[in-house]
């Protein structure tokens, strides 16, 4: 088995821990209820390299004016240029020092749920572990653009963990540029993310997933926000072969506004899982969901939104809302809207639907003239605009835009 | 006919006896559409049993007839509707066979359905949905794409005809329209489209009297001796607004009557059960 060597490995006693969990649990497979569909058993039947090394490749990574840009590659963090006052870039054991106070905080923090074994792995073997550091109403003009790239010759395992710590008033506009090389032999990538957001903050993460068929990533992201904070959260899953995202949001103040839109375009022998949950813990908040699918070929997908609201979270709004679009009769969509309400006095709204293309709009179109195959790349775009629309960096958004069509363009053979 | 007309072309036309009278003497009699003994049905049920249309250019023809006597399938059939399976018949437009062509093949050749039902599209507004359409018809006319500008001038220009303004065109192609905006919707892509033949399907229906007139006399601007328009209504109403040259009544699938603009006059007073009655005799 595949795990075997990381019997062998020695860590030091709190990573060992972390690592020993792991192992007792293993990888996930779909006899655990938050895998049901997405087994990773098969990556057992690899041998892993868990200690990356090997030395990074030029990618061709996004090209956005006007950014900082921290690259990743194969694991290895680094950054780019210079960051403006206010805003530092610091391992996490030199910034758990300066920072005791926050550090006892963020570890009293919500414990993570059950079935993330993944987690784990990443808390014991990450290659690095970094932090994002905005200091007290600090507001940065320009995104920060962090490439993410992984290319090897050996199946290799890649686990970075990143901190990102806004102070009040701060904020950041963050884009998380995710890739992998179409020729790699197997990467498994687990990328972890902690975020803080303190009082009156502003996050804005915008992560894109465009990884080859080999790559097997897995994303966890865990927000906590206190009062009046904001956060637009956006994950656009494009390419890959196999993408779970874990997405938690820790609604831990009043007035906080917690924004999280999805798209994702599975093709064929490709399967996007994404899983949410946002905890409302205290009274006034709203949170708004909005993921949309475009399931093309053979693909998989499944979306599992979970809402809290606990008994003190009076006055919440929260409203979910995912929408499938199946383009081919080979592909499945998965949807569990999860709702859990302790609170009486509060508006929660939620609503799935999976369809395929109207066959009336579709003809619509093609007595005006458009091709069949013109027709579905225009609806099929038009269903997903309205959350590529959301993102207010046109560079980006033109990006996002043209890979998604090209992707459909690709799977109607046009 | 005298048979000089049928190969003479417009430029020798024009050329010997001036625009105009070329215009009239060659388009207005050119054979534009021919339905011969078309047979088409719907799962098991047999719809259309036997349908015999010629229109010309210029000319305009009313399709009238009592519920479910299949004038709505026979608009379908001629713009390409897959539900619609044709089993006997043909039907040739300007010497093509119409049936071999795809739906967006028939628009591209000039034929245009203004839908009785206009489909809502969210996300894509009128003047994205118009510029594809444009841009892909021309391109299976061998033709270059028009560009930001000549769009900008050509929607201007088609706009004046339906009265229709430029906020509706930027919203979602019918996505919570009135009943009039999308008939008037509709006529505004017919005038961007310029086609050849134009079937307006029950193109009154849901309309109060002035949106009809609005859209009627966008259909009567876009009129010309060189294209034709069929008109698909249970009422003689919009024909009181768009006057046909023939009128035909059909029934359980076939054209059972046909005559001048006076026979929808006779059909308004006497309804259809006169010439329903004088069949069983």
């Amino acid at each position: 088995m595949a795990t075997d060597t990381l019997v062998t490995i020695s860590l030091p006693k709190e990573k060992q821990s972390s690592l020993d969990r792991f192992l007792a649990k293993g990888f996930p497979t779909n006899k655990w209820e938050e895998w049901k569909y997405t087994s990773l058993k098969s990556l057992n039947d690899i041998e892993w390299n868990w200690n990356t090394s090997e030395q990074s490749v030029n990618s061709a990574a996004l090209a956005l004016e006007n950014t900082v840009e921290i690259q990743t590659q194969n694991g290895k963090m680094t950054l780019l240029g210079s960051l403006p006052t206010g805003v530092e870039y610091l391992d996490f054991a030199s910034f758990a020092a300066q920072n005791p106070e926050f550090i006892r905080t963020f570890n009293e923090r919500n414990p993570i749920l059950d079935q993330n074994s993944l987690y784990d792995l990443n808390d014991a073997l990450a290659s690095s572990h970094q932090v994002i550091w905005v200091k007290k109403g600090v507001k940065l003009d320009k995104p920060i653009l962090h490439t993410y790239f992984a290319s090897v010759s050996i199946a290799s395992a890649i686990q970075i963990k990143l901190l990102i710590y806004l102070e009040e008033g701060a904020s950041l506009t963050w884009v998380d540029d995710l890739a992998s090389s179409e020729d790699s032999k197997s990467i498994l990538s687990n990328y972890v993310q902690e975020i803080w957001v303190s009082q009156n903050a502003h996050l804005t993460f915008v992560k894109t997933q465009d990884f080859g068929l080999s790559t097997t990533h897995v994303d966890h992201t865990f927000i906590n926000q206190e009062d009046q904070s904001l956060v637009d959260m956006f994950t656009f899953s494009l390419n890959g072969g196999l993408i779970r995202n874990n997405l938690h949001f820790y609604v831990d103040g009043e007035q906080v506004v917690s924004n999280l839109n999805g798209l994702y375009v599975p093709g064929n022998n490709q399967l996007v899982d994404s899983h949410t949950v946002v905890d409302h813990r205290m009274p006034n908040s709203e949170s708004n969901e909005l993921y949309k699918g475009v399931l093309l070929g053979n693909s998989t997908g499944v979306f599992n939104g979970k809402i809290f609201v606990r008994p003190d979270a009076q006055k919440t709004n929260a409203f979910q809302s995912c929408k499938n679009v199946l383009a081919s009769d080979k592909a499945t969509m998965n949807t569990k809207p999860q709702l859990e309400i302790w609170a009486d006095d509060v508006k929660c709204s939620h609503g799935t639907t999976t369809g395929q293309l109207s066959d009336e709009a579709l003809f619509y179109m093609q007595s005006r003239g458009i091709s069949q195959d013109a027709a579905k790349t225009l609806l099929m775009l038009a269903f997903v605009q309205q959350v590529i629309d959301k993102v207010e960096i046109p560079a980006l958004k033109e990006s996002i835009s043209n890979r998604v069509v090209a992707k459909i363009q690709q799977a109607l053979g046009v | 006919m005298p048979l000089f007309r049928v190969n003479l072309n417009k430029v020798w036309f024009r050329k010997i006896y001036g625009f105009n009278f070329a215009v009239n003497y060659h388009f207005k009699n050119k054979r534009m559409l021919s339905i011969t003994n078309l047979h088409a049905q719907i799962g098991e049920k047999e719809i259309l049993r036997g349908i015999n249309l010629e229109v010309k250019a210029g000319e305009v023809h009313a399709i009238m007839g009592p519920n479910g006597s299949g004038k709505s399938t026979l608009a379908s059939v001629l713009a390409g509707r897959e539900d619609y399976e044709v089993t006997s018949g043909s039907v040739s437009f300007f010497g093509k066979d119409l049936l071999d062509l795809a739906p967006e093949e028939r628009a591209a050749e000039g034929v245009f359905l203004a839908f009785q039902y206009p489909v809502e599209i969210p996300g894509v507004s009128t003047t994205n949905f118009m510029k594809s359409a444009v841009n892909e018809i021309r391109k299976y006319r061998g033709e270059e794409p028009l560009d930001a500008v000549q769009f900008l001038k050509m929607f201007k220009e088609k706009m004046a005809y339906v009265n229709i303004d430029q906020s509706l065109l930027s919203r979602s192609l019918n996505e919570g329209f009135s009943g009039g905006e999308k008939k008037r919707n509709e006529i505004f892509q017919m005038a961007v489209l310029a086609p050849k033949l134009a079937i307006l399907d029950e193109t009154d229906s849901g309309l109060d009297i002035d949106a009809l007139r609005i859209v009627a006399e966008g259909v009567n601007k876009l009129k010309s001796p060189d294209n034709a328009t069929i008109v698909v209504t249970h009422y003689q109403r919009l024909l009181d607004y768009i006057v046909p040259d023939y009128v035909h009544v059909l029934y359980k699938g076939r054209i059972v009557k046909s005559g001048t603009k006076e026979l929808a006059l006779e059909l308004e007073e006497k309804g259809y059960d006169w010439i329903i009655s004088a069949l069983v005799d």
